[in-house]
């Protein structure tokens, strides 16, 4: 990709900005188009629904604490008292989608359904298999990697959060049917990933790699191939195999795209609390992989970035009330209004009021997001977050109902003008009716995938469900 | 209820119960069901041919290899953890370890940083090298010789020498400051530890005999070292490699019982243990502080050591059986946990060998870790109790509950079991199918514990009720406690089956299947008759048919 200097100036090398480039490391390879031409999705998922307006038997009647009143145009008085007046200064980049609904897989838990079909819009590789399950079909954010980044780089999938857990921790990010992805869980493992080797190497420390890298990679590729000939390897063995050697490749793309070396000893210095189950330091660890993220889509690196919050059920997390400055119960115990995982425990009083100020942490963490693509600026004069979009999402739609209905979907950014803009929309399809793959197919289709046909994406997902996309949500 | 409960219903009656399987890639593979095993007879299960190493098994594996004296686990926490696969039990399923872009990064720079230790470091490097050559060129070709046999488990063909030679050539270029030898070692070390010859372990053999595939003698030197030590073989495996011992079941048993009494099992068996008894699952031990004042934040902390202290000791100590681990008393205590035990004495934080009560306590399950890991902040748990029972000591796979399970009632005046049972058996209920019959009769037992641990004989106020009939090996066994349960347990050849099915995964880094029956049939039979000790019944599985040979088609 070739940022040109003013680009760089401006967002990359800005004091507000997180990751400045050294100048001496400023990307040089031609590998997308000019800015305005390369729109990206980067996904930011909160688990364990939201604080919406609901009665459930541990509290009665819950006030709405999430959504906009009323929808329409996004104004401070639409989002006044609810978790999303955060983003209020975001507003007029909003597209708040109400009404996506995701299908009742039979996954056999709540969990599993949402987590492993909110990115692949699919049922389990084998019914009612609870925690055990499996997604039977690709992500959305796997997808967009595989097809438009360059060189085919995997997109980067990052995780914030105590390791293991609930479906095994990492959840929402899929390759195909009952394979999932691993996520890159420590913030400077992540950037060195993305940058694709270590950090502080000098111009000529860079090409003297890149000399021994190649020799050493043709070594490995011809035994990666001699390999793959046996006759008598399996398919599963093939496409480990497969898979290996695709990403035996030059470094040159990737090791163009750089942080200051004052920011990479902060990512490094930062990093360990990563593995944390304190909120704070989860939410400070998902800042550092939104940090990389935008260095990455800003240098092409990658076209897709998802963020997982949390194991299947983020019942390890206990983010801190802000109001007594304590640590609340885990955020699973809290969407569920009780002191267990199940329906065992006792009721938390006004936990409905702790779940809204989980929501609200969320949003300040997405503002940061935002507000990091906002500070980039391109030579059209537009910025960064307004090439691309980015999506803050849910798995469920509220807390002990583990509602499959009304998942919420907060979108920033147009990708270049193909989404609207400031807005809280209800789409249209029946009220219960699945239609998350349409979401999906929407922001595929926004950030460049095609269908078969050439045409916009439509078809993503459980190939029994309707195609198409989410039209009230086209600008 | 609705017609959508009800069918919801009839699914998850037939959903309840199972044997535990593969949730992706469900037993009895057999393409069409082709070439399904004879019953009773013992058979190698289909598996993959390239198995990437787990990150301790590299940990293991480069410390083995280049002679480190630490073993290099910060390098390898650089590394992305591995996804879970289908609620595989343990860390090894071959089929979910690749190598993807973030992993392949890291195996690089690792590679880099060791190459570096070593050939900048002449003891390092002298400890690799063979004696004995003159020239640089020679001495690089014994090098790549010798060490190419330890890192790729195999003697190399003479066209991988000459790859690693071409290699050795190009040091001068790679590294220009270095000695011409020294950089044209540090170039070959990069490219055997980023080689996937080291990365995967892989087997090449294809000639089948009496429907299996006899595997060579690195092959199986390769299978014993990753499963009982978790690492590469060491000189004495790679001799008896050499000298054809491993190719007879009696060399194969002495290589096994030499690398059982060796320190890098305990590792492994550790390992085993810690994944069947859930033991990760201590560190959710959070009880309530108001309800358990004298319990500290360390509790869970010390429960997992508990738990390492007396599989070894009930293992290497004792020469322990299965049977051992479920109703042993003897055990270690620091002080905290000697509170909740209720013994007399002075304790520190230490551990410490003990005898509990015999009334109150019996293996494994009567101890903290497992008690105070499945209770609420407050209450026992049964429900999660009896599920744990059931899928770990039973392989009976209990159906995921359905969605918007109503709340447990509060007590007003009941006991914890009362207030389970009445939310959960009522007669004809979707509830009923499994908790009445599979899930609270193994977990009711255990109502002599309360969320900690602690031994209690009153339950709000009433008596503990503790008596239960559980199914155990398809037979309902009436028990009146957990100490009846435990020997219960202990006395069922399904249990001791079980056991030996999930030795029989963790050693092959697959799920079992159905050509595992007959073995773990024949293992459960002994275990349960008293005449097979733990280290043993390892030994059995690693000498067995199924171990030495592959099946001869492959894992889809």
């Amino acid at each position: 990709m070739k940022l040109s200097r003013r680009r760089v100036l401006q967002g990359l090398g800005g004091v507000m900005l997180g990751l400045p480039v050294l100048e001496g490391l400023l990307p040089r390879k031609a590998q997308a188009a000019e800015p305005g031409e390369l729109p990206f999705a980067i996904f930011l998922r909160q688990a364990d629904g939201v604080a919406a307006a609901q009665n459930t038997s541990e509290l009665g009647s819950e006030p709405e604490r999430f959504w906009p009143e009323p929808l329409g145009n996004l104004t401070t008085t639409t989002l006044a008292g609810k978790s999303l007046v955060e983003l209020a200064d975001h507003r007029a980049r909003l597209l708040v989608v109400r009404n996506v609904n995701m299908k009742d897989y039979n996954y056999g838990d709540g969990h599993a359904r949402g987590a492993l079909q909110c990115l692949t819009a699919r049922g389990p590789a084998v019914e009612g298999a609870g925690g055990d399950s499996e997604a039977s079909g690709e992500s959305l954010d796997h997808r967009i990697g595989r097809e438009l980044n360059p060189q085919k780089r995997d997109s980067l999938y990052l995780y914030a959060g105590q390791a293991g857990g609930w479906l095994g921790g990492p959840c929402i990010s899929h390759r195909g049917s009952a394979s999932r992805r691993a996520a890159l869980h420590d913030p400077w493992v992540a950037y060195q990933t993305m940058v694709g080797g270590p950090g502080g190497l000098t111009p000529e420390a860079r090409e003297q790699l890149l000399v021994r890298q190649k020799s050493l990679n043709d070594l490995v590729s011809g035994q990666l191939k001699a390999l793959q000939s046996r006759p008598e390897l399996s398919s599963t063995d093939r496409q480990r195999l497969d898979l290996h050697l695709s990403n035996v490749r030059d470094l040159e793309v990737a090791l163009s795209c750089r942080a200051r070396a004052d920011e990479e000893l902060r990512l490094q210095q930062q990093a360990p609390g990563y593995n944390s189950t304190d909120g704070d330091e989860v939410l400070a660890t998902v800042r550092l992989h939104m940090d990389i993220a935008v260095l990455a889509v800003a240098c092409g690196t990658t076209r897709s970035v998802a963020i997982q919050v949390g194991n299947g059920n983020d019942s390890a997390t206990r983010y801190r009330d802000p109001t007594t400055g304590q640590l609340m119960e885990n955020f699973h115990y809290i969407s569920h209004r009780r002191t267990s995982h199940d329906s065992s425990g006792g009721v938390i009083a006004g936990s409905d009021v702790l779940h809204s100020r989980v929501d609200a942490q969320f949003a300040q963490t997405f503002n940061y997001l935002l507000d990091r693509l906002a500070a980039y600026a391109l030579p059209n004069g537009k910025k960064l977050v307004d090439q691309g979009v980015s999506v803050w999402f849910n798995d469920l739609g509220n807390g002990p109902a583990h509602s499959a209905h009304n998942i919420p979907f907060i979108l920033a950014g147009s990708c270049n003008g193909y989404l609207k803009q400031g807005v809280a929309v209800t789409v249209a399809s029946g009220s219960g009716n699945p239609n998350l793959n349409k979401m999906l197919n929407t922001i595929g289709a926004a950030v460049g995938l095609k269908n078969a046909a050439g045409g916009p994406l439509d078809d993503f997902g459980d190939p029994s469900l309707p195609k198409g996309l989410l039209t009230e949500l086209l600008a | 209820m609705s017609s959508a409960l009800v069918a919801a219903s009839l699914s998850f009656l037939s959903a309840c119960e199972g044997q535990i399987s593969d949730a992706a890639n469900p037993r009895n593979p057999g393409p069409g069901g082709t070439n399904n095993p004879p019953p009773g007879v013992e058979q190698p299960a289909r598996s993959v041919r390239v198995a990437r190493l787990t990150h301790a098994q590299w940990v293991s594996s480069v410390k083995d290899l280049l002679k480190l004296d630490a073993a290099p686990t910060a390098l390898a926490q650089t590394f992305r953890a591995d996804p879970s696969q289908s609620g595989f039990l343990f860390d090894n399923d071959a089929r979910a370890l690749s190598v993807d872009e973030a992993l392949w990064g890291a195996y690089q720079r690792a590679a880099a940083d060791l190459a570096g230790q070593v050939a900048t470091d002449a003891t390092k490097l002298g400890k690799l090298l063979p004696p004995g050559s003159t020239t640089d060129e020679a001495r690089a070709k014994a090098f790549v010789e010798s060490f190419g046999l330890r890192a790729l488990r195999r003697p190399l063909t003479a066209d991988e020498v000459e790859a690693y030679l071409a290699l050795y050539r190009k040091g001068p270029q790679a590294y220009p400051t270095m000695a011409a030898f020294q950089g044209g070692l540090r170039m070959v070390l990069e490219g055997f530890l980023q080689s996937p010859l080291f990365l995967y372990r892989v087997e090449r053999s294809t000639q089948a005999a009496d429907g299996k595939v006899p595997l060579d003698a690195f092959e199986v030197a390769s299978r014993l070292s990753y499963a009982l030590w978790n690492s590469m073989p060491d000189d004495a495996l790679f001799a008896a490699a050499r000298e054809g011992l491993l190719t007879k079941r009696e060399g194969v048993a002495a290589e096994a019982r030499r690398m059982m009494a060796d320190p890098r099992a305990r590792d492994v068996v550790n390992a085993y243990h810690q994944a069947v008894f859930d033991v990760p699952r201590y560190a959710s031990i959070r009880p309530n502080a108001t309800r358990f004042p004298n319990v500290t934040a360390k509790l869970s902390e010390s429960a997992a050591k508990e738990n390492t202290l007396f599989v070894q000791d009930v293992v290497f100590g004792r020469k322990g059986r299965f049977a051992d681990l479920l109703t042993s008393r003897d055990t270690f205590v620091n002080d905290e946990l000697a509170r909740i035990y209720g013994l007399t004495g002075t304790f520190t934080s230490a551990f410490v060998p003990v005898t509990l009560d015999g009334a109150q306590r019996r293996g494994v399950l009567t101890q903290v870790g497992f008690l105070a890991s499945h209770a609420t902040s407050v209450d026992p748990d049964p429900i999660h109790r009896g599920v744990f029972l059931s899928e770990h000591l039973l392989c009976q796979k209990i159906g995921a509950p359905p969605a918007n399970i109503p709340a447990l009632p509060a007590p007003n005046g009941r006991t914890n079991r009362e207030v389970v049972s009445s939310h959960t058996e009522a007669p004809g209920t979707v509830c009923a199918s499994c908790h009445a019959t599979l899930i609270n009769p193994l977990g009711f037992p255990f109502e002599n514990f309360d969320a900690v641990g602690g031994y209690r004989t009153t339950d709000n106020g009433h008596p503990v009720d503790a008596a239960s009939a559980p199914g155990i090996g398809g037979q309902q066994v009436p028990v009146k406690d957990a100490l009846d349960l435990a020997d219960a347990l202990a006395n069922a050849q399904a249990v001791h089956e079980c056991y030996a099915r999930h030795w029989v995964e963790f050693l092959s880094g697959r799920p079992a299947a159905q050509e595992d029956d007959a073995l773990v049939a024949r293992l459960g039979k002994l275990s349960q008759s008293g005449q097979l000790p733990i280290v043993d019944l390892v030994v059995e599985v690693v000498t067995g048919v199924g171990f030495v040979n592959r099946h001869p088609e492959e894992l889809p």
